[in-house]
Parts: C-alpha cells; structure tokens; sequence
C-alpha cells in the first residue's frame, strides 16, 4: 500500500514523462506479480485516495484563494488519474479479472458524473484501456457509453485532445462487434444511446475529431437499425457539415479538406436509409442557383454519385428521386460553361444508368433502365435538332445509353436513327459535323463496350450476340458516304471539319467487331465494304502526288492526316486493306516520270512514303476473322513485311532523281523506327532479354535463300508462310522476328550499294543509319553468331557482287560498326587484320573532306569499343598501334612542308576523333600520346596551329556516333579526366613572358581554349584565375599575323566570348577583377569584327553576337556601382549596334542596350 | 475610371499579324512526321570539322539590313494605353504605313535613314493619339541606332485633330520635355512592358 501511494506520489510531482512512464511501469509489474490479487489492486486503487477527497470543494462562491487552491487540487488530481491510468496502460492485458475491469470501469465511469475538471482525459484513457481488457465483456460497453454520455455539455469544453481521446474510445466500441449486438439487443431500433452521443457530440469542429465523428456516424448508419426518426436526427448532424472545408493553418495537422469532404460523402453514402433525406438535401443545395461556387457544386455532384454508386436496392433508394436528379442536373450540362460541373453531372447520369443496370452479379429489372433512358431521350431528342445544343444533348444522350452493354443494345440503333434523321436536314456544316462527332463517339464507345464484354455480367456478352447490326453496317452508305461525296470537292474549312469527322468515323467503322452467335469474333462490315471504304480514303491519299501543284490549291494538310490516322486505325483490324492501299499508291507512283521530278513531285512523294510507312508500321495489326478468306494469313508482321517489298520494287526509282532515290530509303528508316517503337510499347523494352541466349547465324540462314530472292517483286512475301504464322500478336517473338526481317533487307541493300547513281550520299546515310539501329537493337551474342564485326568491312557482298569502291563505302562500315556491342568487335583487333588496314591507311583521304570525316568516325568507334583485355594481349597491342600511327602521323606531317592545310586538316580530324574515342573511355594509353600531341601543336609550322585548334575535339567525341543508346564506353567523368592532363600542365606555358616565344605560348593559348570550350563549368572552375587572364588575352590582344593566322584569331576570341558566358551563368562573381578588361576587350572585338570580310563573315558575326551577349549578360549579374564608369561608352557602341546589318546581332544588341539603359 | 475613346475596337488574331517567320515553310506536323528530322535531315552526317556547315546558321547570319517588317517587329507589341492589346492588334501600327528613305537596297554605311511611321488611331477623336504617337517615337529611339531619325504621324484624315498632334510628335523639344514628366514616362514603360 505505502509503495502505492509513494509512487502516486512521485508521479503527480515528477514532471518528466519518462520519469511518470517509469512509475507506472513499477506500479503494473507489482500488480502483475501479485497475479492482481484483490488486495494489490484495492491498495493499488487507494494510491490516489488523498487527492480524491478534497473533489467538492469548489463551489460557487468560494473566496479565491480556495479557488486556486481548488485548481491546484485539479491538477495534482488529473495527475494521480493520471497515475492510475499510465498503469493499465503499461499493465498486461489478461491479468484483471472481470469483476476487476468492472469495478474500475465504474470508478472512472464516475467521473463524468463529479469530476468534469479533472478526471476526464485521465477516464478516457483508462477506459479505453480498460476495453482492451481480456475480461472487458460487452455489456461493459454499453455501461462505459452511458456514463460518457453524462458529460453532457461538458463535452465540448474539454481540450481537442480529450475529445479526440473520448472518440476513438467510441469508434472501438461501435465497432466491437460484440458490444454492437449488445447495443442492438438493449436499444433496439431507438438506438437511444446513438442519441446521446449526437447530443454530446453535436458541435465538434476539430478536423482530426471530426475525422473519427464521421466515421462512427457511418458505423451507426450502417451496422445499426435506426429508426426513420433517429436516422433522420443522424442525417441532420451530418449534413450540418455539409458543404465542409478546412480553414488553412500555419501548423499543418495532416488532414485536408479533401479528407473531410470524402467522410462526410461517405455519411451520405452509408446507406440507402438515408436516401429519402439526403436526395432532396442535396438537390436543394445545388438548386441554390448563382450562390453555389464551382467547387461546391462538383462537391455536391460526386456526393449524389457516390450515394447513387453504394446505395443498395435502387428500386426503392434511388428510383424515386431519379426525375428530381433528372430535372436539376440536365441544365448543368445544356447551359452549363465550366467543364468541371459538365463532367461531374455527367458522372452522375452515369452511375444512375449502371445502378439501374446492375452490377457484375446481379442485373436488376429491364424496365428500370428503359425508363431512365426514356426520360432522357424524351428530354433530348427534340435538342439535336437544335444546332446550339446539338453537342450538349448528344453527350447526355450517349452517356446513358453507352453507360452499360444492355443500354447500348436497347437504344443505339434508336439513337442512331435520330441521328440520321436530323443528318438529312443539317442546318449548318458544323450542325453535321457535331451530329458526326455523336457518331463517330457511339462507335468509339462501343469499341470499349465490346473490348470490356468479359469484365462484367455473363448476360452482357450474350446481349451483344444477339445485338442488331445493320443499322451500323449501313452508315456507311446512308451517312458517311453521301456526306463524303457531296463534300470532297469543296474546299472551304468548315466543310474540311465535316470531312475530317467522315475520315475518322470510317476509320472508327470498320474496326468494329461483332460476336456471332457461337461467340465468335469478327469485324462487323463486310470484305466488300471494307474494301470500298479503304479505296474511298486512298484516294485522298495519293490525290497529292496525282495532281500538278498548279492543281493542288489545298494548304490544309490537317484533312490528309486525319484520313492517315483513319487508314491506320482500318489496316490494324481489315488486314488486307495495307496490300491495297500500296498497289495504289505504287501505281502512282510509278505513273509519275521521275528522270526530272519537281520540287512538288518530290516533296509530294516524300510525304506520301512516309505517311505509307506511318499506316502500316506504327502499329502491330491485330488479328480479326472477316467474312471474306484473307489474301495472306494473319501475322504480326505482314504489314511492315508487304511494306518492305514496296520499298525493294521501287527502289531505285529512276538513275537520274537521286533525292527521289534516297527518299525511299529514308522510309525505310522511318519504318524500322516505327516499327521498333511499335514493338516496344507493345512488349516492353526488355522483350528481347528472353532470346539473348541465341547463337543462331541469320546472315548463313539467308545464304540459303535463292539468289533472286531479294529483289523477286509482286505479292512475294519475304517471311515465309510457315514463319509468319508461328507466332501470334501478343508473342514478343514478333520482335525479334521483325529484327531478322530488318536485317535482312538491310543486307540486301548493302548488297546493291554503291556510291555511284542510282545511289547517292543521302541514300547511303540512310541506309547506314538503319542498319545502325537494327544492329544495336541485337544482343551481343547474336552479333558475334552472325559475325557482324567483319560484314563491318566486307559489307555483306560476296564476290558476285559489285565491289563498292569509293571512300564513301565507309559510311556503310560506320553503320554496322556503330551498332555493335563492345564484344562483338574482338575479331577487329587481330593483328594486321581488316580494321587496322583501314585505320592506318591514309592513301584515300586527301580525295574529299566526307573520306576525313568516315574514317575519323570509324576511328572513334575502333578506338572507344575495344573490349576490355590484358594489357599484353595482341589485340590491345593492335589497338595501341592504331592511336599511336596517327598521332606520330600528325607530329612528323606537321613538321613536313609538302602537306597543304587542307590535307592536313583531313589527317588532324582522323587522328583528334580516333584519340577521342579512347579518351572517352579513359583509356589510360592516352596520357603517353598526350605529351605528343602538345608537342605538335607548338611546332613553329603553320600547320601546328590545325593541330592545336582541333585539340577540343578530344573531349567531344562525335556524339552520333559515339552514344550510350549504340553500346559506346562514355565514361561519366572523362572530360575531367581529360582535362587534368590535357589542359592543367598548359596554363603556365600559355602565360606570355618575354623569356618566352610568342608563337609557342599563342598555341599554348588556343589548345586550353578549344578543350575549355566543350568542357562543362564544373571541370575547369578551380583554375579560373588563370582562364580569365588567358581570356581577357585573347580578347584584347591583336595578334600579329606571324603569330596566328587571322582564322584562328578569331576562332580564339568566339572560344574565349563562349567561355564567357558559360563563366556568366555559373558564377559571375569570379569576373568581378576583370571587368574593365572583359568589357573594353568585347566592344573591341565588336568594332574589329564590324568589318566585312567575306570569306569570315560568318565567324565574324558569330563574334558580334557573342561579345554583345557579354555586354548584355553584365548589368543582370554586377550591380550599378562596378558598371557606372563603363555605361555612357558602351550604351553609345551598343545604340550603334543596334544598326547591325545582320538581323540576329541586332537582336542581341537591343536587349544589351535595354540592359544598359538601367545603368544610370 | 474615364470612360474609354473606343469601347469596342476591332481586334485582329496574333496568327494574322504580318510576320517574318511565317514567310518561313514551317516543317510538317502530321501523325507521320516523328521521324522526319531524323530520316530528312538537312544534316545528314554529323562527324568531324567539314560538317560544321551548316544550312540553318547561314540563313540566320545571312546580311538583312533594317526593313519596314523589323520596324513592324519593334512597333506593333507595344500595348494599347486602354485596351488589353497591342497596337499591332488593334491595327493601330499597319506594315503598309511604314517607310524607310533610303529603301533597304540602296542603302549605304552610316548615312541618315528616316523612318516614317503613320498610325491610324482606332476612332478619329481618340484622346490617347498622342500619347501612342510617344511611345512609338520612345520605342523607336530606345532600339534604332543613332543614325535612324524618326516622323511619327497620325495618318492623313484618321484623326480629328492629326495635324496638332502631328505637330507634337513632330516637336523635338516637346518630346524631350515629355519624357521628363513622371506620370507620363510611368504611363509609357507600362505599354512598353509587352515589348520583348
């Protein structure tokens, strides 16, 4: 007993929670050795006796000081509750017995009779501890919420927290099962005790309480039997709240007002007996007119649905109110502006259709659906004649019939007709063309309706067998065609917008489906008209390339694109549609004479090829039965297939037109990438993975095949049947297979390459790129199997065909070996092998800068994907060989007199861009070639200075060739890498000094600058001070012409502005010392640069633009006082500037000068 | 508020304002043209120093002294003192009714170039004439190099009183004095914000 009441003791005079938390722990761990005997808790109980006495001492009237000595006793005895409390909270929770829990439960019961002050948070947390009791039983329950309920108006005095406390002791006991079924058994439909609680609970406005409110408002609506009467009094407390928002708080609570709202949506909602009073409250509210805002009318909306979504037994629940719904909501749609209101009414009107339908497992009454739609329609019907509500009552309309498959079944066709009927007397083309939206929104609905037949009751899969259908089938003679023909020759927009709805709803047509009455698939419209539809849009398909472009007027190409995406959407389901639509357009293509095509021809042929490849290889065709037998049998891949063989008949188009020639390869391309996408959207882009393991040789596999089998024309099919048809549209194997067939026909161009006509650069280019992306798009193993790394050079020809020559073969090379996997290229760094031959050969490179370019990109790949070996290896012993040749090539070259600039221009490029591929993998190899290359570049020969010039290329490997997405070694921070021994050793050397050669340090100067140049911030922006000196240099120095050439001086000063204003952007305070420098240097470099030189025009209006650029950069970031003294100068050079003669200067001059304008 | 000149001015569409960059084909934007600038790419090979040509920057830094258009460009953003447009929208500034002595060709060095810019006020009475006729005249200041000189007037018979306020404009000294009037420069700067 004594250590009772000690412990009580400690605990009301400790303030430290821990401290409290400790003595009650003791306290239960006494009471639980004891195995809570009788006289433990009593003694246990009476700890807390001494502060309890003096409970009735605080009457009114009392003199103060007994009053605050009364509040003192308060505290000290909520503590000692408190006390008692923290035990049960620590204690186990089997221990007590039931006449234990009883008694205690009685005990702080009482206190929400006498002590309103103290006891009450202290009660609240033993008695819910208490009903975590074993031996809690559930007429305890009942006994707990009586005595709570004896608060009273005292409730709502009490802290949020005890509220908070009392609530959660609530929501447990209503949903205890257990004390529910007592409550039901003692109250009965009278749930007298729920009206106690709305009595205590009434004006709660804490969110986080409120929370819990709602809840058990739901629990007492739901789980009890209230009577009309008490259901009426729980509506009333909630609907009080409603609409419901949040006042917004600096102290964040975590609840929104989108929380709030959705509890009190689900009181609504809870369950249908609220129906009778919540339908007319909340129709009421949102009948108030203007006084109801935007977000409170889409509150109320979502309230009327979700109580229409969960209430049970429409018939009765919802029924009855459906007209009154009806009559409020059709004007928020007819009249309504704001988009938000329009979609929450029409949500509504469509959960009512739903729930009158049924749901998944039970479909209620046919006549409760017919008699909603009924009223709709009757409503509507007379609208959609009207053009200004054509659209608004067309919507309403289709929301309730698409609303469900029985809906549909019932009222499409009557809809339809309706529909047709007012298409014959349109009173304006935008009447027609919405009525055709209307249309065309019912076949695109019912394409969802039909892919969805399966989710839901089996009764809607057999509705739609026995659906009817003609009226669908002859929209297109009686609606689509008429308009069609009627309209096609008018040009003027509005009827274009008609036109565009007839495409798109033809489209929409024929990809319809049908279910016989075996359950089988198939498209709705016949072969026939299919096939009449497919050549009604191919001929404004090809109309451009059949017309002159005197006779081609139309500037509006958005009708031709919605009648491509109509032919996309028909080729994917009517599969023999793409066969067709290519014979016709190769036939007008062919009609055309080719040997000296126009500007017009050429660009209407471009277009036509690339909308050709776009219909039949964005998309994987699916596989739909026809009525009609197939020409060819179904497979993923027949389109992109029939496509190719287009493409191989027309190529090349005639030896003269080499554009039209590369056009068709061109398309090629664009189909490998639509496909390619296609393919990835359709099976992920991991789809590949499961057929890494192959080592099948495609190229031997084709070896197989006839020689003529590549170029064998008409209705040939490049897959063979058996293959095409062993893999279904949902098999990624079409991928892989759609891979093969890419290679395939990219080896049989490759094969009848040439740089001479038919072919030209562009052709190649294309060609090349294509087999790129195929290539890379192969795992590593596959690309070893059919040994891609030597076709890289022999160019998949043997020796029957004709060797491709000329150095532009390279480009060829370059596409295969841009694809390649690191692995894949071992076989290249055999020792004297193929690729060492072509690297180090030099003979071929004076003949045309392209040869320079081709070899420096075969280079940067030979050198970048060298797979990773021992260093005593002979291939990386070849691969050493191959940088080293080049840049002792270029040290002994630039010494030599012989080689002219340009030349020697050729052998830099070749020599930068191989380095650079090492460099980027940060090939360690590289730091012996560096010192090397320094020393060429300081050679005193004038061609030292290309050397230095193109030192930037090292750090910008060629990124189109070169990228992460074709299996390049990019390094993450090899710029950095590169600069430390690049760049940092030259800072000191480039500094001018009169010990030193001004030619070597001029050099020293344009090498930091052109790396600098393409280097991010970051890496050079711990040596700052010594590139601003460098900078400010190049900006204010006129070299002497000894010194540099005129060319690099000026390459030097736009390197120099470049860096400038990536200093400005990054961190403009370093530029701080140096402003007089930077800005006299700049109005410098504009006024030398003012003047025309024909052969630098460009680079020096590159200057221009760029020192202004500078000038305009520096009032932003330097406040008035550092730029006062330069103002009047430079605003008079800038107003001068203003004058440019080039536009984009002038520019960039105005916004300087706005810029300055401020310093004053 | 003062009751507005003209309450209900005509008002013309962004897109129907004379502009440069729409005598420019603008690439094709149908379904199909993803992969054009990869496949029709005017830059078909991206590799070593030769293909820095490029087609695009020399359009762009090709020589194009000032014209009427880059004068439109400067004038016609300027915002309207009381409609919520600008003057090229309410066809205040019209293309036709400006004129550069010397024409763009002949013109040669620095020599004087007078830019001669008529505006027509939206109603013949309108109180503002001469307040536009400044901010076009400021405007035109701000942006043309020292050599350009400037005659804003009001367009024969488009308003009331043009030969006043052309006199105003005309005026040197009142413009001057003009510009140091607080209120007036404030009222300026505000119809100049929309200028870019």
């Amino acid at each position: 007993m004594a250590q009772f009441k000690q412990w009580a003791l400690e605990y009301v005079l400790a303030d430290d929670e821990p401290v409290q938390l400790q003595l009650t722990k003791k306290a239960a761990k006494e009471i639980e050795d004891s195995r809570a005997s009788s006289t433990v808790v009593g003694n246990w109980a009476a700890s807390v006796h001494q502060w309890m006495t003096l409970t009735h001492s605080n009457d009114d009237g009392q003199m103060e000081d007994e009053d605050e000595r009364a509040n003192g006793d308060i505290v000290s005895r909520a503590k000692a509750l408190g006390f008692l409390a923290g035990t049960l909270e620590a204690l186990d929770k089997t221990i007590l017995r039931p006449d234990q829990v009883q008694r205690l439960i009685g005990f702080f019961g009482a206190m929400f009779s006498y002590d309103h002050k103290a006891g009450i948070t202290a009660s609240a947390k033993a008695l819910r501890q208490l009903y975590s009791m074993k031996n809690f039983k559930p007429e305890m329950g009942i006994k707990v919420l009586e005595d709570v309920s004896k608060l009273k108006e005292d409730f709502r005095l009490q802290t949020a927290v005890t509220r908070l406390e009392l609530y959660e002791l609530f929501l447990s006991l209503v949903e205890d099962p257990a004390v529910s079924s007592e409550l039901q058994h003692k109250y009965g439909s009278s749930c007298g005790f729920a009206l106690d609680l709305l009595q205590l609970c009434s004006s709660e406005r804490d969110p986080r309480n409120l929370m819990i409110w709602f809840k058990i408002i739901r629990r007492l609506l739901t789980e009890f039997s209230p009577s009309p009467e008490v259901t009426e009094e729980i509506f009333k407390a909630f609907s009080a709240y409603f609409p419901i928002s949040l006042r917004s708080s600096a102290t964040p609570i975590g609840i929104t007002a989108e929380d709030l709202k959705e509890a009190v949506r689900n009181c609504f909602s809870s369950h249908q007996r609220v129906a009778p009073f919540a339908f007319p409250f909340l129709m009421q509210k949102l009948d108030q007119g203007d006084a109801v805002t935007v977000a409170v009318k889409v509150d109320i909306l979502r309230t009327i649905k979700a109580c229409i979504e969960e209430y049970e037994n429409p018939q009765a629940s919802v029924v009855p109110y459906i007209k009154k719904i009806w009559g409020s909501l059709k004007y928020e749609v007819r009249n309504g502006e704001v988009k938000e209101s329009i979609d929450a009414t029409i949500e509504v009107l469509r959960a009512i259709a739903r729930k009158l339908d049924g749901s998944k497992t039970h479909k209620h009454e046919v006549t409760l659906l017919k008699n909603y739609i009924d009223l709709v329609f009757g409503d509507c019907k007379d609208d959609l004649s009207n053009p200004t509500y054509t659209k608004q009552a067309g919507l309403l309309l289709l929301t309730v019939v698409t609303a469900s498959i029985k809906g549909y079944v019932f009222y499409n066709a009557s809809f339809i007709d309706i529909i047709r009927q007012n298409l014959r007397q349109p009173k304006s083309p935008t009447h027609t063309r919405d009525l055709l939206l209307l249309v065309n929104s019912i076949l695109k609905t019912r394409i969802e309706l039909f892919k969805n037949r399966k989710v839901g009751h089996p009764d809607d899969e057999e509705q739609l067998r026995s659906e009817p259908r003609t009226h669908l089938v002859s929209l297109f003679h009686d609606v689509y065609l008429p308009i069609w023909t009627g309209k096609a020759s008018e040009s003027d927009s509005k009827e274009s917008d008609v036109l565009k709805q007839v495409a798109l709803g033809l489209g929409l047509l024929v990809s319809q489906q049908a279910l016989d009455t075996k359950g089988e698939v198939s498209l709705l419209c016949s072969g026939p008209i299919c096939f009449e539809i497919c050549n009604l849009l191919t001929v404004t398909l090809v109309k451009p390339l059949t017309l002159s472009s005197n006779d081609n007027q139309s500037q509006d190409a958005t009708l031709e694109d919605d009648v491509v995406l109509a032919l996309r959407t028909i080729v994917m389901s009517y599969t023999d549609g793409y066969g067709h639509i290519l014979k016709t357009a190769r036939k007008e293509i062919q009609k055309r004479d080719w040997t000296g095509p126009s500007e017009y021809s050429l660009e209407a042929l471009k277009i036509l090829l690339s909308r050709l490849a776009f219909i039949g290889c964005s998309e994987i065709p699916t596989q739909v039965k026809s009525d009609t037998e197939p020409e060819h049998p179904y497979s993923p891949l027949r389109h992109y297939d029939a496509w190719l063989r287009t493409l191989v008949y027309l190529f090349p188009l005639s030896a003269q037109s080499l554009t039209a020639n590369s056009y068709i390869l061109s398309s090629l391309h664009a189909s490998v990438i639509w496909f390619r996408d296609a393919c990835e959207a359709r099976y992920g882009t991991g789809a590949l993975a499961q057929y890494s393991n192959s080592d099948k040789n495609w190229l031997a596999e084709f070896e197989q095949l006839p020689g003529t089998f590549f170029s064998q024309t008409e209705g040939q099919s490049i897959l063979p049947d058996e293959v095409a048809s062993s893999f279904g549209e949902d098999d990624p194997e079409t991928y892989l297979q759609f891979l093969r067939l890419s290679l395939f026909i990219v080896r049989g161009f490759y094969k009848g390459a040439n740089s001479e006509a038919p072919w030209s650069e562009q052709a190649l280019v294309q060609l090349a790129q294509t087999a790129a992306l195929v290539v890379r798009s192969l795992d590593e193993k596959l690309q070893v199997s059919c040994n891609l790394a030597r076709e890289a050079f022999s160019l998949f020809k043997t020796s029957e065909d004709k060797p491709c020559a000329s150095p532009l073969s390279g480009l060829l090379t370059v596409g295969i070996l841009q694809g390649l996997h690191p692995g894949a290229m071992t076989e290249l760094y055999q020792p004297g092998g193929v690729a060492e031959k072509f690297i180090c050969d030099t003979s071929d490179l004076g003949s045309s800068p392209r040869a320079s370019d081709i070899k420096a990109a075969v280079g940067a790949i030979y050198s970048n994907k060298y797979p990773a070996g021992p260093a005593a290896s002979e291939e990386y012993q070849t691969l050493k060989r191959g940088l080293q040749f080049w840049t002792n090539y270029i040290k002994n070259a630039v010494k030599s007199s012989d080689i002219d600039s340009g030349s020697f221009h050729s052998f830099t490029n070749v020599a930068m861009h191989t380095v650079a591929g090492a460099v980027a993998r940060q090939e360690k190899f590289v730091l012996d070639l560096i010192p090397i290359l320094h020393e060429a570049a300081a050679s005193p020969s004038p061609n030292g200075e290309i050397v230095a010039r193109s030192m930037g290329i090292l750090v910008q490997p060629n990124s189109e060739v070169l990228n992460k997405e074709s299996h390049a070694n990019i390094k993450r921070f090899y710029k950095q890498w590169a600069y430390n021994f690049l760049v940092r050793p030259l800072y000191d050397l480039a500094r001018p000094g009169s010990d030193k050669d001004p030619k070597a340090t001029a050099r020293y100067s344009i090498m930091i600058l052109s790396v600098v140049k393409n280097c991010p911030f970051t890496v050079y922006q711990d040596d700052l001070e010594s590139l601003l000196r460098l900078l400010v240099t190049a900006l204010s120095n006129k070299m002497d012409d000894s010194v540099l050439s005129e060319e690099a001086a000026q390459a030097q000063v736009i390197a120099a502005l470049e860096i400038l204003v990536d200093i400005l952007a990054n961190e403009p305070s370093a530029l701080k010392g140096f402003l007089k420098e930077i800005i006299s240097g700049a109005t410098k470099v504009y006024q030398e640069s003012a003047t025309s030189n024909k052969t630098l025009h460009k680079t020096l209006t590159t200057c221009r633009k760029l020192s202004l650029q500078v000038l305009g950069a520096l009032p932003k970031t330097f406040e008035e006082r550092y730029l006062l003294c330069f103002s009047r100068p430079t605003q008079r050079m800038l107003a001068s500037a203003c004058g440019d003669p080039v536009r984009k200067v002038r520019e960039a001059a105005r916004s300087a000068r706005a810029n300055w304008a401020k310093v004053v | 508020m003062r009751e507005v000149d003209n309450a209900n001015p005509s008002i013309l569409n962004v897109s129907q304002l004379p502009s440069r960059s729409r005598k420019v084909t603008t690439p094709r934007q149908g379904p199909d043209s993803k992969c054009d600038n990869i496949v029709y790419s005017k830059r078909p090979w991206l590799c070593g120093s030769s293909s820095s040509e490029d087609e695009d920057l020399e359009e762009e830094y090709g020589e194009d002294p000032v014209d009427a258009q880059d004068i439109y460009d400067l004038i016609s953003p300027i915002s309207d003192p009381e409609h919520p447009h600008t003057l090229g929208q309410l066809s205040v500034v019209q293309l036709p009714d400006i004129h550069l002595t010397p024409p763009p060709a002949e013109r040669r060095g620095d020599k004087l170039v007078t830019v001669t810019v008529d505006l027509t006020p939206t109603v013949n009475h309108c109180s503002l004439a001469t307040v536009i006729g400044l901010a076009v005249r400021y405007r035109l200041e701000q942006t043309l190099p020292p050599n350009y000189r400037f005659d804003v007037r009001m367009k024969d018979g488009s308003h009331a009183q043009d030969d006043q306020v052309n006199k105003q404009l005309g005026d040197k000294e009142r413009v001057a004095a003009a510009l140091e009037n607080d209120t007036l420069k404030g009222m300026l700067d505000k119809m100049l914000e929309t200028c870019v």
